[in-house]
């Protein structure tokens, strides 16, 4: 009579590194090579070993994979590898130039080692509603592009998150890349991050917007909020709402309130859902007063 | 060999900063921590643990179709001794046989040659157990105290009774009421919890791992395992952090890996992980308290009456002692003929609460901080006003009627504390949560003592002892070896004795060690806790080290000089002319080669007048008291209602400083510790369990949150314990929740009344509309 084997640790994983984008889809095409693929890890290795996630056979491992770790800019977008790192997010100029609040969102994630290992493609397929780098994807109305053997397909990213740590991916496809339309002229970009403690938080709240003044009001205004719903979310209505009016104090109340009326948030072990209903609101009225102020 | 001597003026070792003498080993990587100690043939020990917070447990059954050929189970069948953890109250069992009083509490050990095995083997014992209902949280704790405290199983309780404070409340012009309440803490030490047990071939047993009590694992293993105390032996490895965390605890560590080593024999090791090591060992015990305090409108105290709750976990274990230093805090500062305090423990169906830094003083010294700044209010008077007032000085009597005879440094640490914060003039900017277009500022502060080593006549029945041993060294030199149970757990003990050591026998630091505490070699100078090192064992060692100079100054004298004394100053012996006799090292090696080594014991001893009445609570309850005051300046975001914390300003009374640069490293930690528990670490009971059982959940400060410390020390010397160390370690940890809850009430106008102050409770206490700046969605 043997042992009968109930548990599993990491060394029971079997690991591959394909070294090019075709090696890793060809792997992931057949369901007898298929694995997990790991794009840093820092998110699935914390629940294997949590058990939150059960351990899995295999993993593919497709954070080297040279195609998927290039930053390029085009005219009027930025496209960004999915193995690219949260560090290499903060550093690239591009990224800063076209999408600031990504890369302010990406340098306030766990500390340096995390943002080394943690890539795009992981945190945003790990699908957690507190993943920072939601709020500043979403805000740019671009779009993830998968890949398979058969081919490439390109979904929004407004409708990329299903719900809770669903993503609409085939079980054969991997990120490849994210396409951004990068800041106009005139337009800003406002970020926030509520934690319990000034760095390697999990955030409580936090949330980025872009937008435009025009004239004394409001001519562009997109704003998203994570960690307060099963997703990070845009909020259309309080965007719709606020185009073409002025800011000042009675339309950052109504923006608040609208803001604080239009999320449902629960209670974990990082806050309370009254908390964050209430600074779901202040964090919108905070974005609303940086663009006023920006924009002289 | 007579040349004149150079300088013979004495070179002090005490009170220099030196460096660490421990630093090399740890920045290079070669200290041995338990998990790095090589034990060849080691299996690996896992704990079965209850799935029920309470119940009866029936049976114990493994799996049949599980392969146990190559794993050893332990059960209560298999203790040689008595199934029971000798601490106080002798409640706990070592493995459960019958009642259950936590989830999580062992019903059985196992041991398998990997790590692997013995948790999947763990899996398969089945219990079946008959489940009762729970008392989980200290909420519904104290609504049953308020209900009837008869529905409560209490562990332990005592009162102080000075005066009459029920009737001197009656006749105060004011009266003054506040609730306080604080939550578990994590000690969060870097090194998880870790030990060895190795089985000798003379039936003897050895310990070897992370702790900060050799000599508590003895005497209860003694128990356990029915062996005389002479084959057990107990090592210290190096230890990272324990913070009271790896006071009581281990020996239960040290008792499973030896019930394990000895049916398996063969070594058993077990290393807690992180997550196992926040479910399953103690915490800083949950504490509710409330007081009632009688006053003149002049701001005289007439009567504090103070009822001090404690949520002792399943077990008794040390929480009498935690409570008896609670109690003795709880209203400890303040010139007041009549006190009363009611102390409590009661139990709850959670991990048994332990030693943490500070052991039940910061608990108390929260709710009376914070009640004193509405004291000063009730009065119209200034916080630092009203505690310059009231604050006990020397010759003053505390609240168990001892006497400040000596070394008080009250009121000078408040006076300085004030004057070094700007505090008059920032109180006056401080803006009470009106609306303006920044942040809302606020300066808070809080005065407060420790009492220096253990509670009551402790020290005076304990009596610690030490030795030092003069022997040659790894390099053939004569080397002063500490020979105490004293350990070094990143606290600074491997330098400070050796500070000492080489002060009192006037020789170079490099020519004194303090090795890795064993039991095989080293007399009990106690548990590393209370505060106690510094001065008890730190003036034991002193007096050894003078014993030693001066038989060594005989014995040169004897065979060398003809009868002409000699001084030994700076390692070398001077006659009475100035000249240069020999050196230490001559005289030393001399002294091996015709007599041997040398070793010189000496014995910690107390000022007779101090008495203590451990059944009333009357008397000096400790030999002296550390002073401190903190001030805190925070910063509230009515954005987002998040604190943050400016600058911390203390002055402390820690009596002679032994090594400065160590003791502001002492406060600046604990400080930051302080920080955590005041505004940040949470950690909840759900399901019977820790909730934020991970570092990704359970948060503490990061060098981020550290805000601007300025720190300073006023010496009054304890004068009974040469060098006149008082004691550091502990309080950091005291003061500074109460000074941030003072300053955030400056800052808000909101009176925060349970730890940690996080903008979840702000927000709630702000809406609830009780008090301060009704703050609803769409002001600001």
């Amino acid at each position: 009579m043997s042992p009968v084997s109930t548990l599993k640790t990491f060394e029971d994983i079997d690991c591959t590194f394909p070294k090019t984008l075709q090696e890793a889809l060809e792997l992931m095409a057949d369901e007898k090579t298929r694995g997990v693929p790991l794009a840093g890890g820092t998110d699935l290795m914390v629940q294997w070993e949590s058990g939150a996630l059960p351990m899995p056979e295999r993993v593919i491992n497709v954070k080297s994979i040279p195609e998927l770790r290039e930053i390029s800019e085009a005219d009027n977008e930025v496209v960004i590898g999915g193995s690219v790192t949260h560090m290499e997010l903060r550093q690239s100029s591009a990224v800063r130039r076209a999408v600031p609040s990504l890369a302010e969102a990406a340098a306030t994630i766990g500390g340096f080692q995390i943002q080394i290992m943690g890539t795009l493609a992981g945190s945003v397929a790990n699908a957690s509603p507190a993943g920072d780098l939601a709020p500043s994807l979403l805000i740019t109305d671009g779009t993830v592009t998968l890949a398979g053997v058969r081919g490439e397909r390109e979904v929004k990213l407004t409708e990329f998150w299903k719900g809770y740590r669903e993503i609409d991916r085939q079980p054969d496809e991997l990120i490849v890349r994210f396409r951004l339309p990068r800041l106009p002229e005139g337009h800003y970009e406002s970020w926030r991050k509520l934690g319990a403690r000034k760095a390697q938080a999990i955030s409580k709240v936090m949330g980025s917007s872009r937008g435009r003044m025009k004239d004394g009001v409001v001519s562009c205004f997109k704003v998203a909020l994570g960690s307060i719903a099963p997703t990070a979310v845009r909020l259309y209505d309080v965007e719709q709402w606020i185009v073409g009016q002025p800011i000042h104090d009675e339309t950052l109340k109504e923006a608040e309130q609208r803001v604080a009326d239009a999320v449902k948030p629960i209670g974990d072990i990082r806050s309370t859902a009254e908390y964050r209903k209430w600074v779901s609101g202040r964090l919108v009225r905070l974005f609303l007063e940086e663009l006023a102020a920006r924009s002289g | 060999m007579s040349t004149k001597a150079k300088a013979s003026k004495r070179i002090p070792r005490v009170g220099q900063g030196v460096a660490r003498l421990d630093a090399d080993e740890k920045v290079r990587g070669l200290a041995e921590y338990a998990d790095d100690l090589q034990v060849p043939d080691a299996w690996y020990g896992y704990i079965v643990r209850s799935p029920v917070s309470h119940g009866r447990l029936r049976a114990l059954t493994l799996d049949p179709d599980y392969d146990w050929s190559r794993i050893v189970v332990v059960t209560p069948d298999d203790i040689p001794g008595e199934n029971i953890v000798d601490m106080m109250g002798r409640d706990m069992p070592f493995i459960a046989h019958d009642e259950i009083q936590y989830r999580g509490e062992p019903i059985a050990l196992v041991a398998a040659p990997t790590r692997k095995q013995a948790r999947e083997a763990a899996a398969h014992v089945r219990a079946d157990i008959e489940e009762l209902p729970p008392l989980l949280t200290l909420g519904e704790m104290i609504d049953r105290y308020k209900r009837d405290p008869s529905e409560l199983h209490e562990l332990c309780a005592q009162t102080i009774r000075k005066g009459d404070a029920e009737r001197a409340l009656e006749e105060a012009e004011l009266v003054v009421e506040g609730e306080y309440r604080a939550g578990h803490q994590e000690q969060l030490y870097i090194e998880p919890q870790g030990m060895v047990a190795v089985p000798e071939k003379d039936g003897s047993v050895f310990i070897h791992g992370s702790m900060q009590c050799p000599y508590f694992i003895n005497p209860e293993l003694c128990v356990t395992l029915d062996l005389p105390p002479e084959k057990i032996r107990v090592k210290q490895s190096a230890v990272g952090g324990a913070f009271g965390g790896k006071e009581e605890f281990p020996t239960l560590l040290a008792g499973y890996c030896a019930l394990l080593a000895l049916k398996a024999k063969r070594p058993v090791k077990i290393i807690y992980d992180r997550h196992q090591d926040i479910l399953y060992s103690t915490k800083r015990h949950p504490v509710w308290s409330r007081y009632r305090t009688g006053l003149d409108k002049d701001g005289t105290i007439r009567a504090l009456c103070v009822e001090y709750v404690l949520d002792g976990g399943a077990y008794t274990t040390l929480s009498p002692v935690v409570m008896y230093r609670g109690i003795l805090h709880a209203a400890m500062g303040y010139r007041c003929d009549h006190v009363w305090v009611d102390g409590y423990v009661f139990r709850t169906n959670t991990f048994p609460s332990g030693a943490f830094r500070g052991f039940g003083a910061p608990q108390a010294v929260w709710g009376l901080e914070s009640h004193v700044d509405d004291l000063a209010k009730a009065c119209g008077m200034t916080p630092h006003e009203f505690r310059l007032r009231n604050a006990l000085r020397e010759g003053d009597v505390t609240p168990t009627g001892g006497v400040l005879r000596h070394s008080v440094g009250s009121p000078a640490v408040l006076t300085q504390t004030v004057e070094r914060s700007g505090f008059v003039e920032k109180l006056s900017r401080c803006s009470h949560g009106r609306v303006s277009d920044g942040k809302w500022y606020g300066i808070g502060m809080s005065f407060f003592a420790h009492g220096a080593g253990f509670t009551g006549d402790g020290e005076a029945r304990f009596k610690a002892k030490v030795a030092l041993d003069l022997e040659p060294g790894e390099d053939g030199w004569p080397v002063v070896l500490v020979r105490a149970s004293s350990t070094e757990m990143g606290q600074g003990t491997f330098t400070i004795l050796p500070q000492v050591a080489a002060d009192g026998l006037c020789i170079d630091l490099n020519r004194v060690r303090n090795p890795y505490p064993d039991t095989k070699y080293v007399p009990n100078s106690g548990p590393t806790v209370a505060s106690r090192t510094a001065m008890v064992v730190g003036s034991t060692v002193y007096g050894a080290a003078q014993k030693m100079k001066k038989q060594l100054e005989e014995y040169v004298t004897r065979e060398f000089t003809g009868g002409q004394a000699v001084q030994l100053v700076d390692g070398q012996f001077l006659t009475a002319d100035e000249k240069v006799a020999m050196t230490f090292e001559e005289a030393a090696t001399h002294h091996f080669q015709h007599r041997g080594p040398l070793r010189v014991y000496d014995q910690f001893r107390l000022p007779d007048y101090l008495q203590w009445d451990q059944k009333n609570f009357v008397g000096d309850a400790y030999p002296s008291y550390s002073w401190g005051c903190n001030v805190a300046e925070v910063e509230v975001d009515p954005r987002t209602l998040e604190v943050n914390v400016l600058k911390v300003t203390g002055v402390y009374d820690i009596g002679k400083v032994l090594n400065p640069v160590l003791a502001k490293g002492q406060l600046e930690g604990g400080l930051v510790q302080a920080l955590g528990y005041a505004v940040m670490e949470k950690i909840e009971i759900k399901d019977g369990l820790f909730d934020a059982s991970r570092m990704q959940t359970y948060v503490i400060p990061t060098t981020l949150d550290i805000p601007e410390f300025d720190l300073d020390f006023v010496e009054f010397p304890y004068e009974f314990a040469v060098p006149g160390a008082k004691g550091v370690g502990e309080i950091p940890m005291n003061g500074l929740g109460p000074a941030i809850a003072n300053a955030v009430e400056q800052a808000t106008g909101v009176r925060m009344r349970e730890l940690p102050i996080t903008p979840e409770t702000l927000f709630a206490a702000m809406t609830r509309g009780a008090s301060g700046p009704l703050l609803r969605t769409g002001t600001a």
